[in-house]
């Protein structure tokens, strides 16, 4: 094992942590939608009964995170963020040359490591990569980049930068052969692996995954901390035959292979719909919650170490009180529908949270229709308690894509909700009793200057909070820029980054509330925004 | 397989109901319902219990609140509770296994309630969903012998849509073989929604100038969608339409004449054979010395069980009063609007 200091810190303590009496402090978020300037709808029929992403990412190089949202059959639409420090949400819809129609959803990468972030945009029909020109303005790259954007439906995306490689490969999720309306059953289309053309910066011919089985997210992710990434793939059991869950080892040079139940992997049927992943207990391996419907899935590795990790999973969603299976407010106890799911910390206590986004797909009478978003809030034992209503973001409205980020850099994360037929909702997170914070921004000389794949690692009281930088999950939308950390009371910690290839920098001290750029070789410097 | 620790259980939220009339020298059947919030499963619970305690046996049960996973601690906690054989009503079949194979490890017997739970050691209970479909084109066989047909089908994403159908056809096969019968539309319905069997009818007969003469439906809800699509058209009540569940809007419509049959499935019956079934697992029984049970492997994946199948029941014209008898559906409900001497049950 390379990452041996990963697993030294055995117990989960916490970080001093902020708790109200009756458990953790529940933030107040306070819904913006009707001033925050944000009002995209998710149009359309059966072609975008999934998607309606939102990507978070700072174009404008002020910061502040602006938002690139979904249309589905209607136009997609860009924000600029406009919002001061600490106040009110506000943004300004702005020409960014990506008003393109069809799309289901967007992940912001900088493909070309100029430093200026790249779009890549799903859609129902061809996929379009857009390059960043800078100021917010963008161009489509396809024939720039050699990128064959199809013309399936596509609904799921991961990045990453195979080692040795100066151009990133692209995963994209397809979902049904959107001709077959009349009987979609079985009727998947191929996932494809866009990897760079050899000895070029641009992509080759895509790499069909076969077999695939209606993909509704993909998230590269180093689940065995072997240095190498994974792809995981969360499908849709309503409309593959014989399909379940998939882990695709993508290993540089070699064809892509699935991990088989002679390895450990076992076979999982879910309505997979989204992908949020966390290292939850401080072990040093993520743990992956997987929406679906009813039941949702926590998997946490169930294999000892010896050799090395086996890719089986249990479920620990019942046990730490995250099935979310149901609405939790109303009368209404048919079971619900998940889309889109992000751990954070949303109340600084030093404990990763957890959003879902909620909806039915359109009137499904053996499900919810009034289906409220959850906020599960950590407890100081890893079990999560609900707090959407009493937080303020249980909207029953159609919910698919979201992003939780903080919007107006005032330390606490707002929240945007995409709905289907209906306004996307704006949340801004006013706090409350709620703690201390850090965000960091990664960067490195180029390839891949975002550094996906990297962990950072915050040391905070007796334990270590860690997360992997990765663009793909949650469902059809993702984030770059900063990257959050709850801190409970701590007004100091230690933060390393170990980087994509493997090089664990030092420990550096930082002082918590604050903003930092965290450039490899050199000492974290601090950020204020304005 | 080692046994559960018990502290496992802590803080599962669980509804065991221990039964008053407990025999302390009876068996304990677990019962394990998916969602026992839907009032459907009332009537079966009413039924079941009711045979698990006429036999001196105890019920106990727990309500997995349409969680798969509170389901599997469910059954660990009836296991624990002393079950001596297990009915299982699955949320979700696919994700029930690692109950089935605890209970199997104990050798405690289950019973797949209603919902197919594909594995070689669970008793399989349901209604015999081919003969549905049997009914179903047989009462509008009676009524149109001959004739263009239109066949208004169940969800595609439904394995029970396709056993009804294969049972239709088995029924109907010799009269489209000889011509008699022409097969002039057929639709899957998205859903089961009766909106959409509607605009699916609407189109077959506008393909077909209106001259259907006889509309098999796999259920009332989709009935009720063919019957909206014939009256606009002036033909509700000259066109048979079968149906299944005993909806009461559609017993009603079988009062009135515009619906020909709607195949009712007792849930006393399977409540009752269930618990039959579990009585004798509990004393050793085995699974293929079940009164009545037969051998089947039509599951998805082949796998040979043993099952039995309730037969269901037509509901036409002539023998409404069945359901009136037995507290289904009320009297008003089912002849409101019914024309005096008409209908022998409303009478």
């Amino acid at each position: 094992m390379r990452h041996v200091v990963s697993v030294l810190f055995l117990s989960v303590g916490i970080c001093v942590p902020v708790l109200a009496a009756d458990g953790p402090v529940v933030p107040n978020f306070i819904e913006e939608t009707a001033t925050a300037g944000v009002d995209a709808v998710y149009e359309g029929d059966w072609e975008f009964m999934v998607g309606g992403g939102v990507a978070a990412f700072d174009c404008s190089e002020d910061g502040f995170a602006d938002l690139y949202v979904a249309g589905g059959s209607a136009a997609a639409h860009f924000y600029r963020n406009v919002s001061d420090v600490g106040g009110k949400l506000r943004f300004e819809r702005f020409e960014a040359g990506l008003e393109l129609e069809g799309v289901t959803g967007a992940y912001p990468i900088d493909i070309d490591s100029d430093g200026i972030t790249d779009l890549a945009v799903l859609r129902v029909g061809e996929n379009v990569l857009m390059r960043g020109l800078g100021g917010c303005r963008f161009e489509r790259a396809n024939e720039a980049w050699g990128f064959d954007g199809g013309e399936a439906w596509s609904t799921a995306l991961a990045a990453t930068w195979e080692r040795g490689a100066s151009w990133p490969t692209l995963a994209v999720g397809n979902y049904i052969d959107r001709k077959e309306e009349g009987f979609p059953w079985g009727s998947c289309t191929d996932n494809w692996l866009h990897r760079p053309a050899a000895g070029a910066n641009r992509f080759g011919t895509p790499f069909a995954l076969k077999p695939s089985y209606c993909a509704l997210s993909m998230l590269f992710t180093d689940w065995n901390r072997s240095g190498t990434p994974s792809l995981r793939v969360s499908n849709d059991r309503e409309y593959y035959k014989g399909g379940q869950e998939q882990l695709w080892r993508i290993e540089p040079g070699a064809t892509p292979s699935l991990y088989t139940p002679e390895e450990g992997w076992e076979r999982l049927r879910i309505w997979g719909m989204g992908i949020a992943s966390y290292d939850l207990d401080a072990d040093g391996y993520p743990e992956y919650f997987l929406t679906s419907m009813a039941d949702n899935k926590l998997q946490t590795l169930a294999s000892g170490e010896d050799p090395s990790p086996r890719p089986t999973y249990a479920d620990t969603a019942f046990a730490k009180g995250v099935t979310a299976h149901r609405p939790y407010v109303g009368d209404n106890l048919r079971p619900s529908t998940a889309w889109h799911a992000q751990f954070e910390d949303v109340n600084n206590d030093g404990l990763a949270d957890l959003f879902v986004a909620k909806g039915n797909v359109a009137k499904m009478p053996d499900f919810a229709e009034e289906d409220p978003n959850n906020l599960l809030l950590q407890r100081p034992d890893g079990t999560f308690e609900e707090a959407g209503d009493r937080a303020g973001v249980a909207s029953v409205e159609i919910g698919r894509g979201a992003a939780l980020a903080d919007l107006n850099l005032d330390g606490l994360l707002d929240l945007v909700v995409v709905n289907r037929w209906h306004t996307a909702q704006t949340w801004r997170n006013t706090g409350g009793d709620t703690g201390r914070w850090l965000q960091v921004r990664l960067e490195q000389d180029a390839p891949n200057r975002d550094a996906l794949g990297a962990w950072i690692e915050v040391r905070c009281g007796d334990t270590v909070l860690r997360r992997e930088v990765s663009s793909g999950g949650g469902h059809a939308g993702g984030q770059s820029g900063w990257h959050h950390f709850g801190l409970g009371d701590e007004a100091k910690g230690e933060i390393r980054v170990i980087w994509p290839d493997g090089d664990a920098g030092a420990w550096q001290d930082f002082d918590a509330d604050g903003f930092y750029l965290l450039r490899r070789g050199a000492a974290p410097t601090a950020w204020t925004p304005g | 397989m080692k046994r559960f620790a018990t502290a496992m259980l802590a803080g599962v939220a669980m509804s065991l109901t221990l039964s008053a009339a407990a025999h302390a020298e009876g068996k304990i059947i677990g019962v394990s319902w998916s969602n026992f919030q839907e009032e459907r499963w009332k009537t079966d619970e009413a039924a079941m219990k009711a045979a698990i305690e006429g036999a001196g046996n105890t019920y106990i049960s727990a309500d997995a609140q349409s969680s798969a996973a509170k389901q599997l601690t469910d059954v660990e906690a009836l296991i624990s509770q002393g079950a001596n054989a297990l009915i299982i009503l699955a949320q979700d079949a696919s994700a029930i296994g690692p109950a089935v194979e605890n209970a199997v490890a104990e050798g405690i017997p289950v019973v797949g309630y209603d919902r197919l739970i594909e594995n070689e050691n669970a008793f399989y209970l349901t209604f015999d969903n081919k003969e549905v479909g049997r009914m179903q084109a047989r009462a509008v066989f009676e009524v149109a012998p001959e004739g263009n047909y239109a066949f208004i089908k169940g969800s595609s994403a439904d394995p029970n849509a396709d056993f009804l159908f294969s049972g239709q056809m088995e029924v109907l096969k010799e009269a489209i073989d000889s011509g008699a019968i022409k097969n002039v539309g057929e639709a899957y319905t998205d859903g089961w929604l009766p909106a959409n069997a509607q605009r699916n009818m609407e189109q077959i007969l506008t393909q077909n100038n209106n001259e259907v003469d006889a509309v098999v439906a796999s259920n009332d809800g989709t009935a009720g969608g063919v019957v909206a699509a014939l009256e606009a058209q002036g033909l509700a009540g000259s066109v048979p339409v079968s149906g299944q569940d005993g909806d009461h809007a559609a017993l009603n419509r079988v009062a009135l004449g515009t619906q020909t049959v709607s195949v009712w499935k007792d849930a006393r019956e399977l409540g009752k054979a269930a618990a039959e079934i579990a009585n004798q697992l509990s004393e050793g029984t085995a699974m293929d010395g079940v009164e009545g049970a037969m051998k089947w492997s039509d599951g998805p994946n082949g796998v040979e069980m043993n099952a039995i199948f309730l037969s269901p029941n037509p509901i036409t014209r002539d023998n409404l009063n069945e359901v009136i008898d037995a507290g289904w559906v009320s009297k008003e409900v089912v002849c409101q609007g019914v024309a005096a001497g008409t209908v022998a049950a409303c009478d």
